[in-house]
């Protein structure tokens, strides 16, 4: 696998959660989970369903408020960050259901993700530059859209609008990309296309990606690190081989009697 | 790129018909000074043209915050109030002349909306809509109350004033500047995070557009323009008091006109507005006692037949179905 060599233990990471909780109601989604993903990284999240993976998704990206912990991204305390504020620092993410904007074409779908750091009101007031159009033209290439240019977002198929997702994840150049569970619904010739995307992304272009994944195969394949999540705690973390061995893990996975007879 | 290619005769059709009509709405003011009094145009004539004009901005301004970012606002008319108010205090209290008045009243209408959609436009769906119900009511009674500023009950007069065609220019030529302002502004990245945040405002915040920076700066440029009819309005009909100025059907008046035309898109407010007006007359005139129930029905019907307005029959379907307005907020 030509995949990136993960990064030295001893470099800062650059996003670190400490003790991450979120409850709702009297369920506790995560109880104090601890993340760290480090420059370079290709970090898979697994867990049964249910066992806080797109919570922490959430709380990473401060979509949901936290009930416990904190946040640091490139050494920035996020916790009391907006959500925007957090994307503009260059975190992106996809979504487990997915959220394209089904009434906007595919272009304008991708120019509305663009880096918005630092843009303010005049400027905001004109169509998007050259350059904006430019990227997005590219990347829609990239994720194979290019044909679907001027159609309507919501007309596209799941597995097109997946790879849209993650179109407009990269529009603002990211450096931390988050994907929720990016080929769930995907027909298998899209995947692999996915697959590809990914590991291009990471030994191309250096991107940081942390993925939400019920595909072990994939999870194998791609990453370099696993963080298994079970009941909104952190079961395992570590190398691929070593955590899909961990007895606890397919335990989580499969249930007390698939293991034991 | 054919679809564009396609377009193109419709386009410029729609340009020279919006010029041909923009001449012909210049001009009529003219007939009427001819002394044509019982011609086509005459004053009443175009003090009901006046009023239909200032409901295609009030449309505009109204579809420019619900119709593009979706938050339905059911109190804009508190916009307009606080426009007539500034225009009527400072003319009949400080002596004030007219113009001056229409700035102050766009700019208190302007801060009012950034201030209330600050606290407001955290709120979602209708529950946005029923805030600003009651930010409508409480200005009214706010009217009523500060008698020794605003007249209360009894209300306020001020300097009587007879130019029609002054009143009807100064509609026209605001309609047309909100409209192309709109028009422009939709074109533009901010009209794109509008758009964005009618669609998925969630999925827009984690992209990285500032959602509350964008809905309370489209609703303070609404409700300054609103403002600024509002003043109009109040000179021209020289006399306002708290129930004649919030008043709630004006409110629903612009929802109306939006929803007719297109909700969400730029032109179909103009049409929606235009063609209640004309509804109206026409219905007024024929059904004297059942103008109201009659105008209801003809309304529901319209909006069960054309859910996209005059304008999604033109086969323009970038608006918002006003179905959809409520019922369109996923849950992640």
């Amino acid at each position: 696998m030509n995949r990136r060599p993960p990064c030295a233990a001893n470099a800062s990471p650059l996003l670190e959660g400490r003790g991450i909780g979120k409850s709702f109601g009297g369920l506790a989604a995560l109880a104090g989970v601890d993340v760290a993903v480090y420059p370079g990284d290709v970090v898979g999240l697994i867990g049964p369903n249910g066992s806080g993976k797109t919570t922490l998704f959430n709380c990473l990206t401060r979509l949901d408020g936290l009930d416990a912990g904190r946040i640091h991204f490139k050494g920035v305390d996020i916790t009391d960050h907006q959500p925007f504020q957090v994307a503009r620092m260059g975190m992106s993410r996809t979504f487990q259901n997915i959220r394209v904007y089904r009434k906007l074409t595919v272009i304008e779908n991708m120019l509305l993700s663009r880096q918005w750091r630092g843009a303010r009101w005049p400027g905001l007031l004109r169509p998007s530059r050259p350059e904006v159009t430019e990227r997005a033209d590219d990347l829609l290439e990239f994720v194979t859209l290019v044909e679907q240019r001027v159609d309507l977002a919501g007309s596209l198929s799941w597995g097109q609008q997946r790879l849209l997702e993650i179109g407009m994840a990269l529009m603002s150049d990211p450096d931390l990309i988050l994907l929720d569970e990016a080929t769930s619904g995907v027909n298998p010739l899209l995947v692999d296309a996915i697959r590809d995307r990914i590991m291009t992304l990471n030994t191309t272009h250096g991107k940081t990606i942390v993925l939400i994944e019920h595909n072990i195969e994939l999870v194998a394949d791609l990453c370099s690190r696993v963080v298994v999540l079970d009941h909104g705690e952190k079961l395992a973390d570590g190398e691929v081989g070593a955590v899909l061995d961990d007895p606890a893990v397919s335990e989580a996975y499969f249930g007390r009697r698939g293991l034991n007879g | 790129m054919l679809e564009i290619a396609q377009r193109q005769p419709i386009r410029w059709l729609r340009r020279s018909g919006l010029l041909v009509l923009l001449v012909v709405l210049a001009l009529l003011p003219l007939l009427a000074a001819r002394g044509d009094g019982d011609g086509m145009v005459n004053n009443s004539t175009l003090f009901s043209l006046t009023q239909m004009l200032m409901l295609v901005t009030l449309a505009s301004n109204w579809n420019f915050v619900s119709g593009l970012t979706g938050y339905i606002d059911f109190g804009h008319v508190a916009f307009f109030g606080l426009g007539a108010y500034a225009t009527g205090i400072l003319m009949s209290k400080a002596g004030w002349p007219f113009l001056p008045t229409l700035a102050v009243g766009a700019l208190s209408a302007g801060a009012a909306a950034v201030l209330i959609g600050r606290a407001t436009m955290h709120l979602k769906g209708p529950y946005f809509s029923i805030a600003m119900l009651g930010t409508f009511a409480a200005l009214r009674e706010i009217a009523r109350v500060a008698r020794p500023l605003t007249g209360g009950g009894p209300g306020l007069t001020l300097p009587p004033y007879l130019n029609r065609p002054l009143f009807y220019y100064l509609a026209l030529g605001q309609a047309v500047l909100v409209v192309a302002l709109y028009r422009w502004v939709r074109r533009t990245e901010f009209g794109l995070m509008m758009l964005g945040i009618r669609e998925d405002e969630p999925g827009a915040e984690m992209r990285g557009v500032n959602t509350i920076f964008v809905k309370t700066s489209a609703f303070g440029l609404a409700a300054l323009s609103s403002g600024i009819v509002g003043g109009m309005w109040a000179y021209q009909n020289t006399f306002i008091d708290p129930d004649i100025v919030f008043l709630d059907s004006r409110t629903i008046d612009m929802a109306i006109a939006s929803v007719l035309g297109g909700l969400g898109t730029i032109i179909g407010p103009v049409i929606g507005a235009g063609l209640l007006y004309w509804l109206r007359d026409v219905v007024w005139a024929s059904f004297l006692q059942w103008h109201l129930i009659v105008q209801g029905l003809l309304l529901i019907g319209i909006m069960l037949v054309l859910p996209n307005g005059i304008i999604g029959l033109l086969g323009d379907r970038s608006g918002l179905d006003p179905r959809r307005i409520w019922a369109r907020r996923r849950k992640r």
